[in-house]
Parts: structure tokens; C-alpha cells; sequence
């Protein structure tokens, strides 16, 4: 594929992910600290970022999956989760947690059973587009093109 | 008792008028109430009555008490008077009443009496004389006896005149008698004829015994006898007339044998034919001598009771009532009037009883005694009846008994009960009457007494129950006024974080580059607004806080001087548009740095200036400062000013104490020339939400909040702020605040040396104000001045100066210094030509023939440009082509002319050796050196970030010196570069400039912008992601980052790391040193840590205590700074509480984040 259309693809989707609410200006902000003394910046933190949510969601599972459920706990791990996902940009997973986070102070295990049902959800959607999206910019990468800066 | 009141009434209107309005008063007070409350509180209404009827009802009752009270008083004395006076007359009336009946019953004892002994003497005389003679054997004798017995009877007869007759029977019939007739006063004898009588006749006991004695008909009817009266002279007894036969009988009772039947001495009433009256009559046997006890003779005596009448009358007379006399029987025998004792009736005059009696009241009384004791009276016969009503009238009556054996009399007395009790009944009545009254009025005066001396308490109850209503009232109102600084408190917080919110996401939009012009100015125009917005919120969050007291000062060191330089730069562009120059005069006295909250100062500068600006239309707005120290009295140069009443606190007793403690009293003016507060509103303006002019709000806007805000910062600071009369247009604000020193007391102030340097400025300035108060600050320290306004007059001083080659004055205020150019060395003297930009015509391009014309003179003075923010690029550029490369932005203060100065000393020293290439090295360096120190202040104030001062100043070589012009935030950007607008963030990137933090454009300083260049900073996160973007934005800015994960490695970082060397211990100033700075923070400690608040292990809260713990005792301090999720003030809270230093939100906003590690680390550097 051409460069050109790539990085053309490459911004349309970027552009779509922050049309549709699920990244924000964070994750632009991360975009611009990334240079050439780290080129990989936004993947690494982005891989950190999954490594960390899929611990925390697991943790969260094991927490509101229990008989009693302990809500300082699940609000600790929320709590984790909601600032790193804010840290990435990931707006609506953020959105989420801050929902789940309100529903432990209720107390209320049903919401937060769907809370965080929700929040894999979301979480899955925002890994596959931020997959997607490194794969583009690998694509870019390998064709030999530089990966276009965003304007915001 | 009507009229007694209405008397009263009548002598005393006014007392009358008070009783009136005192019985209306209930209504007046009611409506007093009601007016009062407004209807507001209807409970106190409801109160206040009910408080007024329970006075009311204490009143009453004590006037019933009052009442009763004198009622028996009263009561009791009339009573008791009335008894005991009645008593003791009824007494005395009884012994009256016994006394009058007792004295005719004395008489008609005395009439007995008599009779009696003058018929014992009769019988005694008649006695002997029969005895004398013997038994008369012959006629002659017989005559004898008869005539000695008359002569006897006659004696005995004369001598009493009460005597109604004598007579005397003898046993043979003959009888013999005087008669004495009253009322014709004729006294007469009368004798039966001797011839039918026996001398042998003698009375036989036995025939006595059963004939009854002599048979009275013997007597009576003795048809044969005849009986002669003979009229007699009442005093001799000689025989007057003829003696006249007249039937027996027929003028007197003769007693006779039948009357003594016993030979005891008898009484009886009788009633006789010529009398009215009825007789007494006494009948007593002649005994005879001999053995054989036989009567011989009757002698018979009647007395008339008539005596006894005349005393009862003139008794009664005398006294009033009736008296009478009865005998047991009843019949009446003497009454005290005329009526008739006798009755008429067929067989001749007879006794009537007293029941019968003609007179009225005799009868009546009669009647009653018989009705009321019918006939079983008494056994004493002694009755007293009170009060017996006869006829109309009250009657005492009073009966006695005259016990006389055989007959037995009761005497009877009535006297009206007017006679005794009249005067006292009325006399009674009388006191009674009085008795009342007086009560009445003393209970009438009691009652207005009583009325008086309550309504004393009733107005006290009443005023207490207003007083408890108003503080009802009166909390209701604080508690209120609570409600609403916490509403406003919690509003303005809730409301302030969207509005954030809407600033940040303006920024970032403004940063797009998709945006077209038109976008662009919208976005602007929305961020400005809401800048406005945000800063009015700012403003009632301030003043809410103050006014519920949460409001506290803190005490830390800063530059003032810095700050309201900074200040001055910020408001100077708005002043531009305005047209208006804005200047600052501090005086030299000010010490550089001050303890105190600098946020809040500049927060009052700002309001204050703000404020002025707002209502200054053209003219000046002059900031001035001094320092009102003991010794340091105020410059001369105020004194144009005309200073009437300055603000001045009592410093004779405060001198001492404000020296010990290192307070400073620093005074301040704001002037402008505006369009003024009118005096009567220069209290008013100072009350929140209040202007001086409501009109003016759609004008200029605002809400009044400003200067409310700084008149309670000023008190808080200890100060005082006031308006002050001031000559000409505009407002004259005073104002004083008490701040610290610096405890070491390093007041530094500035020490220039000017006078050395034979230095001479030309001030080119377009505004009067601002040159003269350069000018005088400039003489003051020894630098001769001249002025210009505009550039004809520059123009002309120049080629008046410079026309020799030399400079020689002749302005007569600067001949001594003249001199000393004179004769000085003219060659090491420096001249510097301050020119106002706006001196030049930049409309028309004649200006750049005015730089050409100034050229001329460039190598004998040095040049400074006075800038406007919005002088062109191109100006400066020809500038810069032409070698001036001093230029600074107006507004020109101080420190800025100071800067001036030095540079052009410097300049010339250096020129002096004839090196380009070292003098701008120098000029870089000094540009950096100038650089320093950029004024933090609206950072605190409007949370925006200035980086620089004002002082721009144009190296030898712009260009090749990309970075060297230095960014002020208040000049525009486009201004600069405004033919690339579309590009201005390339342009910006590439120039290196920094950006204005407003503009938040600072997103792609790759590489370029190393504001944290240096600084060592521990960065405490949990969350890998958010360690990861922290730890290379900070490097990205230059930092040195050191990452951990939890608190406790917080805390151990800093204990493994070797303590702050002795160096820095030993000499805190070493903080302000900022070259061992740089050095000591590469392997000392850390500058500053970033902190998370929830992190596992050990959270923020704990690792700061625990850090701020082990710092007690030194002098170190480091910075903390807290990075959270939570967006809540009371996490702000609780950060600060613990001891961090600032507070970040996440996510990380770069920009912030730079400021605020900036301020923190700033404040140790500097």
C-alpha cells in the first residue's frame, strides 16, 4: 500500500477514535511526548496500560465475584483503573469508572456487577482500536513512511 | 359618687385626658405592634398580647384587692362607730327614759303620801275629839262635837291645797265636808241635816258583817236626808253664802263604812261628776277608844291626779313623747296630754282604758304592749320595747311598775326614737356617706397609682418581648446570612470547577490549527468571557470566605516590589487600549522583600487598578508606595500632591513595637484621573455588590465585589483603606498595610551609585505624569534630568545639548549639576535619551526619518525605547537595524530605568574599550542576567502563568540569537508575527519563544523549552501508566526524574540519599543563592516530589507526614507536591493539611504542572 494512503488511513482513524469519544486529549498529549529519544513511547505505555488494566480487571472480577464483596477494594482497584486509563486518554473507559466508582460508594453490587461488564467491554473496544491503530503506524513504519503528527 | 368623679375630673383635666387615653391605650398598643413587626413575627404579635392582658389581668386583680381591702375598711369603721355609739346612747336613753317615768311616778308617790298622812291626822284628830267629848248624850253636844270637828277638818282642809275634799261620815249619818272645787276656785262645806240622824246610831259589827257594814244606800239614798252646801273663802273658811240644800251625793263621794270593811285604810280611784280628771280617793275608819274596837266615824280623802298630769307635761314638754299611767287593770289614770282621762257614758263618767285613749300614739303604744304581752305580762311589769313602730315613726317604749299595795300602778313612757338616735342616725348616715366617699377616692386614687406604677412594668414586659422578638429576628437573620456564605461558598466551588473545566477546553481548542480566523476569535472572545466569569466567582468564593472567617493570611517572604511591577506590566496593556498611562511609584524606603501573603497583596493592587482602570477614561492611574517607618518620613516629591489628611496610623505608640516585631507600615495610593466617587458614596462603595453609581454597571459592568474584597484583605492585613479628597478629576484611594520584614532583617535596599557615573537623561515621554515622577525619582539620586512631551521639544533640547559637541545647560533646575558636567570629565559622563515610542509619527512613515534624525546623536547618548505592547515588528525591527537595542515595554518604572541605567553604563564602559564582539557577549549575558526573576504573581492571582517581566531587550544579534527575544505575555503573539498567523505555533516552536501560558500553545516545545532544566524531582505513582507519562513529561522539560512506586520508597528515597550536606544546613540563604543551587540539587536531594495520593502501602498522606516529620528541626523543606484523581476540595484540603505544598488533578495538565513546579522550586531558588 501507498505511504500516502496509509497515513491518510492512519489519520481517519485516529480522527474516528477521538470522534467517538474513546480517546481523548491525553492520549494526543502522550502522541506529542513521543520523539525520537522515545520513539516508542505511546506503545510502551499503552502496553503497560493493558498489562495493568488486565490485572486490575482481573482483580476486579475476583473482588465482585465474591460472596461479600469488599467495595474499598473494588473501589481501590476502580480507582487504579480509572487513572490509568485517564493517563492514556481512554475517555470512555474512564467514564465508566467514574459510574463504577459512584455505584461502590452506593454499595450496590448489581450495577456493579454490570459496571464492570461494561468496563471489559469498553476496555476490550479500546484495545482493539489502540491495536489496530499501532498496527497502522507499524504499517507506515515498515512501508517506510514517517507516522503523521496529529494535530489537535 | 358620679359627681364626686365628675368634680375630680373637672378640677383635674389633664388627669381626666389620662385616664381617656389610658383606656384606649390597648388599641394604640396593638397597632403599635403591628407596626412595629410588620406583621412579620405574628408569634411575637401573639406575645405581645398576650404579655399586655396578662398585665392587664395583674392589674385588675390588684385593683379588686385594693378595692375589697378599703370596702371593709370601711365597712368596719362605720360599723364599730355606729355600735358602740349606739350602745353607750342606749344606755344613756334607757336611764333617761327610767329617769322620766320615775319622777311623776315620785310625784303620784308623793300625792299618796300625802293624802295618806293627812287622812291619818284626820282620823288621829277625829279620834281624839270624839274621845273629848265622849258619847254626846245631847243635842247640843252633839252640834259641839260636830262644830269642833269642823273646825278641825277645815285646819287640815286649808293646809292642803292638793286636797280635793274631806269628808267624814259618822256612824250615825251625818257627814261632813269641804270640798274644794279647782276650777272655779270656790271652796265649799257641805253638811247633812242633823235632824234624821240618831246619836244613838252605832255601826254594828255584826250587821257590818251581814249588811255589809252601813248600808251605803243609808247614805246614798237617803231620800229623808238633806244635805246644805255653804261656799266658804278658800282662806279664812268664813261663810260667804247661804247655805244651799242639795241633793246627797251629788258633788262628791263621801266615804263611807263600806269602803274600810276591814278597818285598814283603803284606795281606790275614783271618777267624779265635776271633775275630768280622776280622783284618788283614801277612806280610814275613826276607831273608838274603848275596848271593843268600833268604828265611829269614815273619814274619806280625795285627791285629784290632776298634779300628776301637769309634771307629765311638763316633761314631756321638755323632752319629747308621751307618758301615762295606768293601773295594773289598765285604766288609764294620767297621761302627759289634754286628751280626756274619762269617758262618758250612760251612768256618768267613767275610767277608759288606756287601749281607748283618744291620743294616738297612746293607744297605738297601748296596743302593742297588749298585742305584744297580751295578758300575761311580766311579773315586774317591766317591759322595754326598741324600735315600735307607731304610726310612721320608730318609739322606744318603756313600762314600769309602781307597786303601791292595793293599788298597784304601771306607768308607761314613749319616746320617739328621733328624740335619742335622731342626730346620731343622722350623724351615722352622714359618716357613712363620708366613709364612702373616701374609700372611693383613695381606691380611685389607688387604682390610678396602681395604673401608674404597673405601666412601668407592662412597658418593660412589652419592650422585653420586642427585645426577645428582635433577637429572635435577629438570629433568624445570621443564621440566614450563615446560609448564604456557605450557599455561596459551595456555589461559587461547584460552579468554579466547570468553568475550569470550559478555560482548559478552550485552550485546547484554541490550540487547533483547524480552526479558521473567524473560529479563532470566537474562541477567543468565549475564553475571555469566561475568564471574567471565573474570576467573579473567584471573587465571591473570596469574599465568602472571608465573611465566614475561613479566610487565612499566609506569611511568606516576597518581592513587592517584583510583584506590582508585574502588575503594573499586566495592567499597562489594558491601559493602552484605554488610553491611559498607568504608573508605578515606589519609593526607595520599601524594602526589597517583605513577609506577607503576596497573593492577597497583588489581589488588592489588582482590584484597585482594575477598578481605576474601569472608570478612567484618559489621563494617568499612579500606583505609590512608601514605607511609613518611624524614621523615614514621606519624600518630597509627594508633597505635590497636597497631602491633607494622609492615612497615618498612631505610630508615637506603636514606634517601639513595630521595630521589635519587624512590622512595616506601608502606605499606598492608587490615583487616577477617572471619573471620581462622589465624597457621601465613599463608605458605600466599600459594602458588596454596592457601586458608586448603579448607571455605570451597564457601562463599565462588574458586580461591586471588588473593592468589598479589598477593603477585607486590608483589614485583615491590619490596614485601613479609605477615599481621600483629591484637587482635580478622578479618585484619590489611600491605604496602609501592616506587613513584616524579613525576620534576618537583610532590608537591602537600593544602594545605586549613580552620582559616579555623571549620568544626564533626557526623558522623551508622552505622558506628563509619568516623566515627572521619573524625573524627580531620577534628581533624587543625583542624575540630572531634562524632560520633553513631545518630539519637537526632544528635538530641540537635543540640538540645544549637542549643538557644540558638548552638552551645556541652561535650565535653571539643573545648573548645579550643569556645573558639574562642566567642569567633570565630560567624556566619562553617559547621556541616555529615554524616547517614548509613541513620540514618533508611526501613522505616516516619517518616523523612520525621525530614527535617521536621531541616529546623529547615537554615538554621544544611548538610546532606550519606551515600547508599546502593539509597536509593530517592523518598528522594532528598524530599531534593532539601527543599533538601539535597548527597548523596553511601557510602562517605564523603576527598576526598568534602573536597568536602563546600568546597561548603559555598562554599555559605555565597554564602549569605551572598543569591543563590539565582547559587548554583546556582555549584552547576552546581562539580557539572560535580566531575564532572571520572572514575576510569578498572576499565576496566584488569575492562575495564569507569566513567565516574564517586561524587560525585552534585543541582542546585537537577533538572529542569530533565536531565543533571545524574551516572551512577555502580554504582548501578543501575533503582534510579533502577525504576517504568519496561520502558523504561529511553528513560528513559535522554531523561535524558541516561550509561550504564554494563557495560550496553552506550549504543546510541542520539543527539545526547545527546559523550564525544568536541572531540577531533580521524585515522582511517587502507583499506576505504572501514569509513572510512565509523568516520568517523560518531566523529562521532556528538563527534569531529572526518579520514579517509585509507593510512599515508602518515597520516604526511604530520601533517607538513602544523603542528608542536605552541612552547607546547605548551616546557611538557609544558600537556598537563595540560585548558582550553589543548581549545583547542590544534582547530588544533594531531590527539588521537589510528585506525589500520589493513593498509592498501596503507603499512601501520599502518610509519606508527606512522615517526610514532613523528619524535616522538623531544619530548615529544609522540600516541596510536595500532590497528584490526585479526586477534584474535591476537601482532598485540596486534606493535601494541604498534611503539609503538601500544592495540589495537581489528574490527568497531568503539562502546563500546570509546569507552573506549579515552577512556583515551588522558584521560591527556594530566587
Amino acid at each position: 500500500m501507498e505511504v500516502g494512503q496509509l497515513q491518510r488511513r492512519f489519520l481517519e482513524y485516529t480522527a474516528s477514535l477521538f470522534n467517538q469519544g474513546l480517546l481523548d486529549g491525553q492520549f494526543a498529549q502522550l502522541q506529542q511526548l513521543q520523539d525520537e529519544s522515545n520513539p516508542d513511547f505511546v506503545l510502551e505505555v499503552v502496553s503497560l496500560f493493558f498489562e495493568d488494566s488486565e490485572k486490575l480487571l482481573n482483580d476486579l472480577t475476583i473482588a465482585v465475584g465474591q460472596h461479600i464483596v469488599d467495595f474499598k477494594k473494588v473501589d481501590a482497584y476502580v480507582h487504579q483503573f480509572k487513572g490509568s486509563s485517564s493517563s492514556i486518554g481512554a475517555q470512555r473507559v474512564r467514564n465508566v469508572c467514574i459510574a463504577f466508582r459512584s455505584f461502590c460508594e452506593e454499595q450496590n453490587t448489581e450495577a456493579c456487577m454490570s459496571c464492570l461488564l461494561q468496563l471489559k467491554q469498553e476496555y476490550s473496544l479500546v484495545k482493539d482500536k489502540l491495536q489496530n491503530l499501532f498496527q497502522l503506524e507499524q504499517q507506515i513504519v515498515e512501508a517506510g513512511g514517517a507516522v503523521p503528527m496529529l494535530e489537535y | 359618687m358620679g359627681s364626686l368623679l365628675r368634680k375630680i375630673s373637672i378640677k383635674y383635666p389633664s388627669f381626666a385626658e389620662y385616664w381617656r387615653t389610658n383606656r384606649r391605650s390597648p388599641q394604640n398598643r396593638r397597632i403599635f405592634c403591628r407596626d412595629a413587626e410588620h406583621g412579620d413575627f405574628h408569634c411575637a404579635n401573639a406575645e405581645c398580647l398576650s404579655s399586655y392582658y396578662s398585665v392587664f389581668v395583674a392589674r385588675l386583680a390588684i385593683m379588686a384587692m385594693l378595692a375589697i381591702l378599703i370596702g371593709l375598711l370601711t365597712l368596719l369603721t362605720w360599723h364599730f362607730t355606729k355600735v358602740y355609739t349606739n350602745k353607750s346612747l342606749e344606755t344613756l336613753a334607757y336611764g333617761l327614759r327610767y329617769e322620766l317615768l320615775q319622777r311623776p311616778i315620785l310625784r303620784m308617790w308623793n300625792i299618796f303620801n300625802s293624802t295618806v298622812e293627812i287622812t291619818t291626822a284626820q282620823v288621829k284628830l277625829s279620834e281624839f275629839l270624839i274621845k273629848k267629848y265622849g258619847k254626846p248624850v245631847n243635842q247640843a253636844e252633839q252640834v259641839e262635837l260636830y262644830q269642833a270637828m269642823k273646825d278641825v277638818t277645815w285646819a287640815l282642809f286649808a293646809s292642803h291645797k292638793a286636797l280635793k275634799s274631806i269628808t267624814m261620815n259618822y256612824k250615825n249619818g251625818f257627814v261632813q265636808a269641804f270640798h274644794r272645787d279647782h276650777r272655779s276656785n270656790n271652796t265649799f262645806y257641805i253638811y247633812s241635816d242633823l235632824v234624821n240622824y240618831s246619836i244613838s246610831g252605832s255601826y254594828d259589827m255584826n250587821m257590818l258583817s251581814a249588811h255589809r257594814g252601813w248600808n251605803d244606800q243609808s247614805v246614798h239614798n237617803n231620800i229623808s236626808a238633806i244635805w246644805f252646801r255653804e261656799p266658804l273663802d278658800p282662806l279664812t273658811g268664813e261663810k260667804t253664802g247661804k247655805a244651799m240644800p242639795i241633793p246627797p251625793d251629788d258633788l262628791i263621794n263621801i266615804a263611807g263604812i263600806s269602803q274600810v270593811p276591814d278597818g285598814v285604810a283603803s284606795w281606790h280611784v275614783a271618777v267624779s261628776k265635776y271633775s275630768d280628771s280622776p280622783l284618788l280617793s283614801a277612806a280610814l275608819p275613826v276607831l273608838d277608844s274603848s275596848k271593843q274596837k268600833s268604828i265611829v266615824a269614815v273619814v274619806g280623802v280625795t285627791t285629784a291626779l290632776y298634779s300628776v298630769g301637769q309634771l307629765m307635761k311638763e316633761l314631756v314638754e321638755f323632752h319629747t313623747g308621751h307618758i301615762y299611767l295606768t293601773s295594773r287593770e289598765g285604766w288609764l289614770l294620767s297621761t302627759s296630754t289634754d286628751t280626756p282621762l274619762l269617758m262618758n257614758s250612760t251612768t256618768g263618767p267613767k275610767l277608759m282604758m288606756a287601749a281607748d285613749s283618744e291620743d294616738v300614739v297612746i293607744r297605738s303604744g297601748a296596743k302593742l304592749l297588749q298585742k305584744s304581752y297580751g295578758s300575761d305580762t311580766p311579773a315586774n311589769h317591766t317591759v322595754h320595747i326598741k324600735d315600735a313602730k307607731l304610726g310612721n315613726q320608730l318609739y322606744y317604749i318603756d313600762s314600769f311598775i309602781l307597786n303601791l299595795r292595793r293599788l298597784p300602778m304601771v306607768g308607761v313612757i314613749i319616746i320617739p326614737r328621733k328624740y335619742i338616735m335622731g342626730k346620731v342616725d343622722r350623724k351615722a348616715k352622714k359618716t357613712l356617706v363620708i366613709l364612702i366617699s373616701a374609700s372611693l377616692s383613695v381606691l380611685v386614687t389607688g387604682c390610678v397609682f396602681i395604673f401608674i406604677l404597673t405601666n412601668g412594668v407592662s412597658k418593660e414586659m412589652k419592650l422585653r418581648a420586642e427585645l426577645i422578638s428582635h433577637l429572635d429576628a435577629r438570629r433568624k437573620a445570621e443564621a440566614s446570612s450563615n446560609y448564604k456564605s456557605q450557599f455561596l461558598a459551595n456555589m461559587s466551588h461547584e460552579l468554579r470547577t466547570p468553568m475550569a473545566a470550559v478555560i482548559g477546553l478552550l485552550d485546547i481548542l484554541m490550540c487547533d490549527d483547524c480552526l479558521t480566523n473567524e473560529q479563532y476569535s470566537t474562541i477567543t472572545q468565549i475564553r475571555r468571557c469566561s475568564t471574567a466569569l471565573l474570576r467573579l466567582l473567584n471573587n465571591i468564593l473570596d469574599l465568602s470566605k472571608v465573611e465566614s472567617g475561613k479566610l487565612v493570611l499566609e506569611l511568606a517572604e516576597f518581592n513587592l516590589e517584583q510583584e506590582l511591577e508585574g502588575l503594573v506590566d499586566m495592567f499597562s496593556v489594558q491601559c493602552i487600549n484605554h488610553k491611559v498611562e498607568i504608573f508605578l511609584d515606589l519609593s526607595d524606603d520599601i524594602p526589597k522583600l517583605i513577609q506577607g501573603d503576596s497573593g492577597r497583596v497583588v489581589q488588592i493592587f489588582a482590584n484597585l487598578i482594575s477598578n481605576s482602570i474601569k472608570f478612567t477614561t484618559s489621563g494617568y492611574i499612579v500606583l505609590r508606595g512608601w514605607c511609613q517607618n518611624p524614621n523615614t518620613s514621606r519624600n518630597a516629591r509627594q508633597s505635590s500632591f497636597a497631602q491633607t489628611n494622609s492615612i497615618s496610623p498612631n505610630k508615637t505608640h506603636d514606634e517601639n513595637f513595630y521595630k521589635k516585631d519587624n512590622r512595616l507600615i506601608l502606605c499606598f495610593e492608587v490615583d487616577d484621573t477617572g471619573c471620581g466617587i462622589d465624597p457621601s458614596k465613599w463608605e458605600s462603595v466599600f459594602e458588596s455588590f454596592e457601586q458608586a453609581d448603579p448607571s455605570t454597571t451597564r457601562l463599565h459592568g462588574g458586580t461591586g465585589l471588588g473593592l468589598c474584597i479589598v477593603r477585607t484583605l486590608v483589614n485583615q492585613m491590619g490596614g485601613e483603606i479609605k477615599f481621600v479628597n483629591k484637587s482635580g478629576p478622578g479618585s484619590l484611594m489611600q491605604l496602609y498595610l501592616l506587613l513584616r520584614a524579613p525576620i534576618d532583617g537583610t532590608t537591602e535596599h537600593y544602594k545605586l551609585n549613580f552620582p559616579e557615573h555623571n549620568l544626564t537623561v533626557l526623558l522623551a515621554l508622552g505622558g506628563k505624569m509619568g516623566r515627572l515622577i521619573m524625573s524627580s525619582w531620577l534628581q533624587q539620586h543625583g542624575i540630572s534630568t531634562y524632560e520633553a512631551c513631545d518630539w519637537n521639544e526632544l528635538t530641540s533640547i537635543l540640538q540645544e545639548l549637542f549643538q557644540d559637541g558638548s552638552y551645556i545647560q541652561n535650565l535653571p533646575n539643573h545648573s548645579s549639576i550643569a556645573e558639574k558636567h562642566n567642569t567633570g570629565d565630560t567624556r566619562t559622563s553617559t547621556f541616555i535619551i529615554v524616547i517614548d515610542i509613541v513620540l514618533l509619527n508611526l501613522s505616516t512613515g516619517i518616523w523612520k526619518e525621525q530614527i535617521s534624525f536621531l541616529d546623529r546623536y547615537r554615538g554621544r547618548a544611548k538610546f532606550a525605547w519606551i515600547l508599546n505592547h502593539d509597536t509593530s515588528s517592523n518598528i522594532k525591527k528598524e530599531l534593532s537595524k539601527k543599533g538601539h537595542l535597548l527597548m523596553v515595554n511601557r510602562p517605564l518604572y523603576k527598576t526598568k530605568m534602573i536597568q536602563i541605567i546600568e546597561s548603559a553604563i555598562r554599555d559605555s564602559e565597554l564602549q569605551t574599550k572598543i569591543n563590539p564582539l565582547i559587548s554583546t557577549v556582555v549584552d547576552r549575558e546581562m539580557h539572560e542576567c535580566l531575564e532572571m526573576g520572572p514575576i510569578q504573581s498572576e499565576g496566584k492571582l488569575e492562575g495564569n502563568h507569566n513567565t516574564s517581566d517586561g524587560f525585552e531587550k534585543n541582542s546585537s544579534k537577533p538572529f542569530l540569537s533565536p531565543y533571545a527575544a524574551v516572551n512577555n505575555c502580554f504582548v501578543e503573539l501575533t503582534e510579533v508575527h502577525s504576517d504568519k498567523n496561520d502558523l504561529r505555533r511553528r513560528e513559535q516552536d522554531q523561535r524558541g519563544t516561550s509561550n504564554d501560558i494563557q495560550c496553552l500553545t506550549s504543546s510541542n516545545t520539543r527539545g526547545s523549552q527546559t523550564s525544568l532544566q536541572g531540577l531533580r524531582i521524585l515522582l511517587a505513582e502507583d499506576t505504572p501508566v501514569l509513572q510512565r507519562v509523568a516520568t517523560i513529561m518531566l523529562e521532556k522539560l528538563g527534569a531529572e526524574v526518579v520514579a517509585v512506586g509507593d510512599g515508602l520508597q518515597v520516604v526511604n528515597a530520601l533517607h538513602f540519599v544523603p542528608k542536605p550536606d552541612k552547607y546547605q544546613e548551616d546557611s538557609p540563604q544558600a537556598d537563595e543563592n540560585p548558582g550553589s543551587q543548581t549545583e547542590e540539587s544534582c547530588f544533594s536531594t531531590y527539588d521537589l516530589i510528585l506525589m500520589d495520593c493513593q498509592m498501596p502501602k503507603m499512601d501520599g498522606y502518610e509519606a508527606t507526614k512522615a517526610i514532613r516529620r523528619s524535616e522538623i528541626g531544619t530548615t529544609w523543606h522540600i516541596p510536595i507536591v500532590a497528584l490526585t484523581a479526586h477534584a474535591m476540595s476537601s482532598d485540596e484540603a486534606k493535601c494541604l493539611e498534611v503539609g503538601m505544598d500544592a495540589y495537581l488533578t489528574k490527568p497531568i495538565d503539562r502546563k500546570l504542572m509546569v507552573s506549579t513546579i515552577l512556583s515551588l522550586t522558584r521560591r527556594t531558588t530566587i
